[in-house]
């Protein structure tokens, strides 16, 4: 048993190397695209790998674009929905025009056969944004790579436990022990989140009403964080809209189910202090409030991000050991590249786990911070620890001398 | 000097002064829950959760930063 999951492991390691060299970003990031000086592999390669786009790289077979949904003004001042295949039919047949350089009014668009022909050679309709060219876009609801990634983590997720639900529907689980490496898997993880996360955090039976959304939370961070270390994907979480979403979802539960308490703390202060102290203190809870949920969304997004560009800058820097110093410097520094990227694989592996683990930990503290009520009767909350105590002690004596029960 | 080369040198100013800000944090946490599991061996269980969470309340601001040093290059 023991050999056989040392072999599964060595497996999994070589993998995780392979998987390395493999990823899109590594062996073939200098290939074709004019890419081969520093600020082409700093700017396309590293940073476009980690950022979101309107395509789907996946050389070596080429990149798919994805569709571009853009609500528009047009010059007459109509509303318009424009969707289009790909940036590239967008760009042919739609009113608009690449962004080459300025801002604002000042803007230069890149349209015309001819001139839009050389910017998809270069592939550079997928490195800069495009503009109407009469009227204005109101909003760009266009398909990204981590839409399409949350996407895939979204169906996992559903997939896995829509079946596993059917399974407790059936009763393999619940009267009969649960079945198959899956469902003790996924059972470990759920209880855990149960007993550990949302039990101690949340009062009193409240943390039934709040599980559904820590567990779905976990799971869909786990699941995206996983996705991003398997060549070919990316993690979803590794964007700031995706993890802004999720903690205004936290914010909103805590702000929907929140307690008469914790708003009357909120808004006029500690119950016990003079009105001086309140007035500085209602403040410093309010933004105090914004800032928990703002520092969860950045949390999550910057460890993602920190991970996927650490592991594009050592795989990159064979690549710019090659501009700057030659081919032999970058044979010799692959070996090194290598080595500690499957290193940092490995720890983003952990990261995953604990990043899920801390955003759903964090979320319950903030549910539970905000759904809790406080007792108003000194008197009554008195003689309730008093009881509180009693119980405890009676289980103590049961432990010490069960047959006296 | 130009405007980004200052950019370049401050994000990485910051970026160094945060992790060091954070490893002083992290440190610090480690070193006593270590010594409060130590001493607790029953409560270790306890003081590991206790740990990841505080652990990334405090990278969390060193994430900040990083974010803060990641903007001024990718902007400059």
């Amino acid at each position: 048993m023991i050999t056989r999951i040392r072999s599964v492991a060595v497996a999994a390691l070589l993998l995780l190397g392979v998987g390395a060299a493999l990823s899109p970003g590594s062996a073939y990031a200098a290939g074709g695209d004019g890419e081969m000086t520093l600020e082409g592999i700093v700017n396309n390669t590293i940073i476009g790998h980690a950022t979101d786009g309107n395509y789907y790289n996946l050389k070596p077979f080429g990149t798919v674009e994805l569709p571009r949904l853009m609500l528009a003004r047009t010059a007459e001042g109509r509303l318009t929905l424009d969707v289009y295949g790909s940036t590239k039919s967008l760009l042919k047949s739609g009113p608009y025009g690449l962004v080459t350089h300025g801002e604002g009014k000042h803007k230069a668009l890149t349209t015309g056969e001819e001139r839009l022909k050389e910017a998809f050679a270069t592939k550079k309709h997928l490195h800069s944004s495009v503009a109407r060219t009469s009227g204005h876009v109101v909003m760009d609801f266009s398909i990204t790579k981590h839409f399409v990634l949350s996407f895939i983590a979204l169906l996992i997720v559903t997939g896995v436990f829509v079946t596993l639900a059917q399974r407790y529907e059936k009763g393999i689980g619940r009267t009969k022990a649960p079945r198959g490496i899956l469902q003790n898997m996924m059972e470990v993880m759920v209880v855990f989140i149960r007993d550990e996360i949302a039990k101690p955090n949340i009062q009193g039976d409240k943390w039934k009403k709040f599980l559904p959304y820590l567990l779905t939370a976990f799971f869909f961070i786990l699941v995206a964080n996983i996705l991003g270390l398997i060549p070919f994907f990316g993690a979803a979480t590794s964007n700031i809209a995706v993890t802004g979403v999720m903690a205004v979802m936290t914010f909103a539960i805590g702000l929907l189910y929140g307690s008469k308490d914790h708003y009357l703390e909120l808004l006029t202060g500690p119950p016990d202090a003079p009105v001086f102290v309140r007035i500085i203190l209602v403040p410093i809870e309010i933004i105090g409030l914004v800032m928990r949920h703002l520092a969860l969304a950045i949390r999550l997004f910057a460890n993602m991000l920190g991970g996927s560009l650490i592991i594009f800058s050592l795989l990159g820097l064979i690549f710019i050991m090659n501009v700057v110093f030659g081919a032999t410097a970058a044979w010799a520094s692959t070996v090194i590249s290598i080595g500690f990227t499957v290193f940092i694989l490995l720890v983003k592996l952990l990261v995953a786990f604990i990043q899920a683990y801390v955003f759903t930990a964090l979320s319950a503290l903030f549910i539970g911070m905000s759904v809790e009520e406080h007792h108003h009767d000194g008197h009554e909350s008195e003689t309730a620890s008093k009881g509180d105590l009693e119980s405890r002690l009676d289980a103590v004596e049961e432990v010490v001398e069960p047959t006296s029960a | 000097m130009e405007a980004a080369a200052l950019a370049y040198l401050a994000a990485g100013l910051g970026a160094g002064i945060a992790a060091i800000g954070a490893g002083i944090g992290i440190g610090w946490l480690a070193s006593s829950s270590m010594e409060g599991a130590a001493r607790q061996p029953d409560a270790a269980g306890d003081i590991r959760g206790l740990m990841i969470v505080s652990a990334a309340l405090i990278e969390g601001v060193a994430l900040f930063a990083l974010i803060i040093c990641l903007l001024l290059v990718v902007l400059v």
